[in-house]
């Protein structure tokens, strides 16, 4: 710690640019991350939402209804499909609407349509389970959620891609910022350097401070991004509360069997994050003064 | 055993810093290597410490050839494990006090925390400053910054010492009080010393080698400072 704090001191300018660039990088991953998450989050969410509601005519039969909802069922491309019967359209149109007993009069389970509730194992057959169902005679309307599924699918792809390269380019920057650096540092210390050298210090030696440095840099950049963004996210929580009223906890995944919540953000989530973002600061700070060290330690 | 065989060294420039030299150095002799600025004193010192290699002849340490191009980098770091270096301006490491600049000598060669504290303390007892071992390169004087490297340069295995115009920098009292330090050592350690200092050589009454123009014009028991 007495060598990192004393290099510190040495290079003033070149330690805050090295720690700027990683702060600015690990920030952004640590957004992107949560942001990723989170549209994750919102997909599992929206996944487990009946995808495809179908609506038969009050006259068809039962029978043909349950033979249809096998049918699906054989197909494989659905995870499950709940029948919901007349009698069952009557006790939820009930439990709506059990304040207002006006619209409780005159209804009857006869003019509630039964219906299938499907849910697909992948999002892409949404679009031809949809136009099966439309196309069975019994069925009176098919309603399914395409649109939001769709847009979130290729909106978390696009985010994906989006994040993945923006942050191979702030890598690739940050890693040559560091190698910069790195290397003036080694310069300002040409002279220790040659004398460890004389003295038979392996070129391991001589690098293991460096790297060192490279590491506590990337865990102390990341520990400060890390603050910094959940400071913002907290303050901007009431907020997106709001905004999402209604959603409940989002998870990625199945990982809600690890309690890591994207919305509002659990304990775990939080200490994932931290835990990726230091290893990340750290993976960085190595690298980058792993290959100053290679080029300008002989 | 340090052997010289016709040892040349020829720049790129095309400067003979070494021409066709031979010697023998055996095991606890003291020398002085004398001659003027540019002679390849020092040309002598960074071979024997594979900083540089001959062009043509061959250098050998304990019967171990260190001249051929190729070279292990484990075996340079064990033949520099087993030679001091004292140099005119020190080369101590400012941000680190006198015993972490003693102890550095040995963390090179994986010692154990124990062996270094003994050493270093006796290292230290040798050189009279067992007293301002947590002082830094800073406080202290230029006598006391050579016998920081003196006692750098004795610590662990190193049974050569290369002092390369050791009291270049020092006022005559001081340059008296560091031979001293390295008369001690003598019978213990091979000892080469490359020096200007005509005083020094002719009172010291040690093996001589006088180098000129790359070439060794003489090699005596006894000898005396003469160019």
């Amino acid at each position: 710690m007495n060598d990192f704090i004393t290099s510190v001191k040495r290079t003033p300018y070149q330690s805050l640019g090295s720690f700027l660039i990683l702060f600015f990088t690990l920030f952004l991953a640590l957004f992107f991350f949560t942001l990723i998450s989170f549209f994750h989050g919102m997909l599992s969410y929206v996944e487990t939402r009946p995808q495809v509601i179908v609506y038969f005519d009050v006259k068809a039969k039962e029978s043909d209804i349950v033979a249809l909802k096998d049918q699906l069922e054989k197909t494989g491309k659905t995870s499950s499909v709940v029948y919901v019967s007349q009698n069952e359209a009557l006790k939820i149109y009930k439990d709506m609407n059990k304040d207002n007993p006006l619209l409780l009069e005159m209804v009857s389970a006869n003019i509630l349509p039964a219906s299938l509730e499907v849910f697909a194992t992948k999002p892409v057959y949404l679009t031809e389970l949809a136009d099966f169902l439309r196309n069975q005679p019994a069925v009176d309307e098919v309603n399914y959620q395409k649109s939001i599924v769709d847009r979130l699918v290729s909106l978390t792809n696009v985010l994906r891609s989006v994040s993945v390269a923006l942050l191979i380019i702030l890598f690739t920057i940050t890693v040559t910022v560091l190698i910069t650096t790195t290397a003036f540092k080694i310069s300002v210390k040409r002279e220790e350097i040659e004398v460890l050298q004389l003295i038979g210090a392996s070129k391991k030696y001589i690098r293991r401070p460096f790297i060192k440095e490279g590491v506590l840099f990337g865990i102390i950049s990341g520990t400060v991004a890390f603050v910094f963004f959940y400071a913002i996210f907290f303050y901007f929580q009431p907020f997106l509360k709001t905004y999402l009223a209604g959603i409940p906890k989002l998870s990625i995944a199945n990982l809600e069997q690890f309690n890591i919540y994207v919305f509002p953000p659990s304990l775990e989530f939080i200490a994932l994050s931290y835990a990726l973002i230091v290893f990340s600061g750290a993976l960085i700070g190595f690298v980058g003064n792993y290959f100053a060290t290679s080029k300008y330690i002989k | 055993m340090i052997v010289f065989n016709e040892v040349t060294k020829t720049y790129p420039t095309g400067t003979i810093a070494l021409n066709n030299a031979t010697f023998t150095v055996e095991d606890n002799d003291f020398i002085f290597l004398v001659g003027p600025s540019g002679a390849g004193k020092t040309t002598i010192l960074k071979m024997i410490l594979r900083q540089i290699v001959p062009t043509t002849g061959s250098i050998s340490i304990n019967n171990q050839e260190i001249s051929q191009k190729k070279f292990d980098e484990n075996e340079k770091l064990k033949l520099r494990q087993s030679i001091g270096v004292v140099f005119q301006d020190f080369k101590l490491l400012f941000d680190k006090n006198v015993v972490e600049n003693i102890a550095i000598a040995l963390k090179v060669t994986g010692a154990p925390k124990e062996r270094i504290k003994t050493e270093v303390d006796e290292a230290l007892e040798l050189v009279g400053l067992s007293s301002k071992k947590f002082m830094f390169p800073i406080q202290l004087s230029a006598g006391e910054l050579q016998r920081v490297a003196i006692a750098r340069a004795i610590v662990g295995d190193r049974n050569i010492i290369l002092a390369d115009e050791p009291t270049g920098n020092l006022d005559p009292k001081t340059t008296w009080e560091i031979m001293k330090i390295f008369k001690k050592l003598e019978g213990n350690k091979t000892i080469l010393i490359a020096t200007h200092n005509v005083d020094i050589v002719n009172s010291f009454k040690k093996r001589v080698i006088t180098v000129t123009d790359g070439k060794i014009i003489k090699d005596k028991r006894e000898g005396k400072y003469e160019l």
